[in-house]
Order: C-alpha cells, then structure tokens, then sequence
C-alpha cells in the first residue's frame, strides 16, 4: 500500500495539512497526488535526488510561492 | 502584535456570520417541515420522515475552505480570495425518508417550495445519483448566507452518518489509510445491500396492497 511505501522511507503523515512528510530528504507529498500516483512512481520520486536547498513539493498543482513559503515556514 | 493570519480573519467571519447560518438553517428547517406536512400525515406503519438540521461548525467550515487547495493552506499573500460565503452549506437540511419509494413525492414537494435552488444531487464514485440536494438563498431571513438540503434514503443516510465519522473524519492516525480503494469497495457493497433492502421492503408492500 502507498502509506506504507512512504512509511518505510521515514515520510511521516502531517494530519493538519494531509502531507507526507520527510524533514530529513525535505520532500512532502500531497494526499492527492499519492492517490493520483501509481506506487512505482513514488518509489522513483521518493529515491531521486534534489539538487535544491529548499523543500520539494510533490503536488498535483504546483503551490503558489506564497503557499510554498508557507508550508515551508510550518513544516520547518 | 503579530499579522493576523487568513484562519483567524476567518474565524472572526464566521461569528460576524453566525446568527445569519442559524436564521438559515432554522428557517430551512421549518419550512421543509410545513412542506412535507401533508406527506408526514400519509405515512403507513413502518414508513418514516425525519427532518433534521445543522450548522457548519468553524473549524469545520474553515477545513472544507482550506480542502480546496493541495497541502490545506491558504495563500497568506492572496488573503482576500478566502471567504466562508463561498461554502453552499454552511447551514444545512438533511430529510432522511424510508422506504425510497417515498423520496420522489418528497423531492417534488420541496421543488416546489423551493424552484429557483441549484441542484446539486449526491453521486457515488462511478456518477450514479444516490440522493438529491440543492443549494440557494432562504430570501425571508436574507440573501448572505446560502443553505442547503438533500433528501436521502433513510437506510444510507443513517449509514453515511457513521461512515463519515470513521472514514471521511477518521481518527487523525487513521488518516490516509482509511479513504483507501478496498473501503470505498466495500462502502459500495454496503450501498447496494441496502438499496437491495429497501427494494425487498417495497415489493412486499407492493404484492401485499398496503
């Protein structure tokens, strides 16, 4: 199951945001997109590296940069 | 002081708004109530027509708004897109009827209280209509506020009242898990099952010329 393939790579469940979260990798994916996404795809995504400082956000909809900064503020 | 935030201009609307959504939700209820009067005084032994109301709470309110975007959060830099008025159902009726037979001359008695509301009805996963609903202003008590009401099969209305609690408002440990592919297959099997009763029920009636 999805949940558990994010699970066992360390993305804990962000209740307020429905968020899988890894602080660590710094990459969150949405509800909608994990129910969008076949399981060999998160699999891809959760290995692939990101070469950026900041978060990666895995979203059907890219978040506005407002959105972004503030997820980025709340999740740390 | 700190920038209010978009969640506390919100809230601050949402008690600006809520003597307005009980007015609603009241006047909807009573007037629903008059409506299928004449309807309630025909029911046979067994058959049922319960009329019941509510308001949207806050928090409630402020999470089906935030529910439209990805990562529930609101853009602080676009404050003014937020507004709980664009919640249809911040007060809403819910008329559960049983057996379905009896929904349709619901329905139409409401229509006709009620014609210039949207509809909106309630769907499955696959488009199958499973119970009317619509949406539009109480023009007696104001036009800010829209309010909403569906009619529902008794059987899945009293079912839903559970299934949402666990599965829709599950426990936050459950979130995420429950909402999965298997549960909403088996929510399915649970609807037909009941329709298949309710169509069992009317077929008796039907054969025995109650």
């Amino acid at each position: 199951m999805k949940p558990d393939i994010l699970s066992q790579a360390d993305f804990r469940y962000n209740f307020d945001r429905d968020l899988y979260v890894n602080r660590t990798m710094k990459k969150a994916f949405s509800l909608e997109f994990v129910d969008d996404h076949p399981e060999d795809e998160l699999r891809k995504l959760i290995q692939e590296s990101t070469d950026e400082n900041g978060w990666r956000f895995y979203f059907n909809h890219p978040p506005s940069d407002g959105v972004r900064r503030e997820l980025e503020r709340v999740l740390g | 002081m700190s920038d209010r935030t978009i969640e506390d201009r919100l809230r601050e609307e949402y008690f600006d708004l809520l003597p307005d959504i009980r007015r609603v939700a009241w006047q909807l209820e009573t007037e629903i109530r008059y409506a299928t009067l004449p309807i309630q005084r025909t029911l046979a032994h067994a058959e049922q027509l319960i009329v019941k109301s509510r308001v949207k709470e806050c928090e409630s309110a402020l999470k089906t708004l935030s529910r439209v975007s990805e990562g529930r959060t609101f853009d602080p830099e676009r404050p003014g897109d937020y507004s709980l008025l664009s919640l249809p159902d911040l007060a809403g009726v819910q008329v559960l009827v049983f057996p379905r037979n009896r929904l349709t001359e619901v329905d139409s008695a409401l229509h006709e209280r009620f014609p210039s509301w949207t509809a909106k009805p309630l769907k499955n996963n696959e488009g199958v209509v499973l119970a009317p609903r619509y949406f539009g202003y109480c023009e007696a008590v104001g036009t800010r506020v829209r309010g909403e009401y569906q009619v529902v099969p008794m059987l899945l209305g009293l079912f839903w009242e559970v299934e949402h609690s666990a599965i829709y408002k599950p426990d936050p440990r459950l979130s995420g898990r429950a909402n999965t592919r298997e549960m909403n297959r088996l929510r399915k099997d649970v609807e037909a099952a009941l329709s298949r009763f309710e169509d069992g029920f009317e077929s008796i009636v039907r054969d025995s010329n109650l």
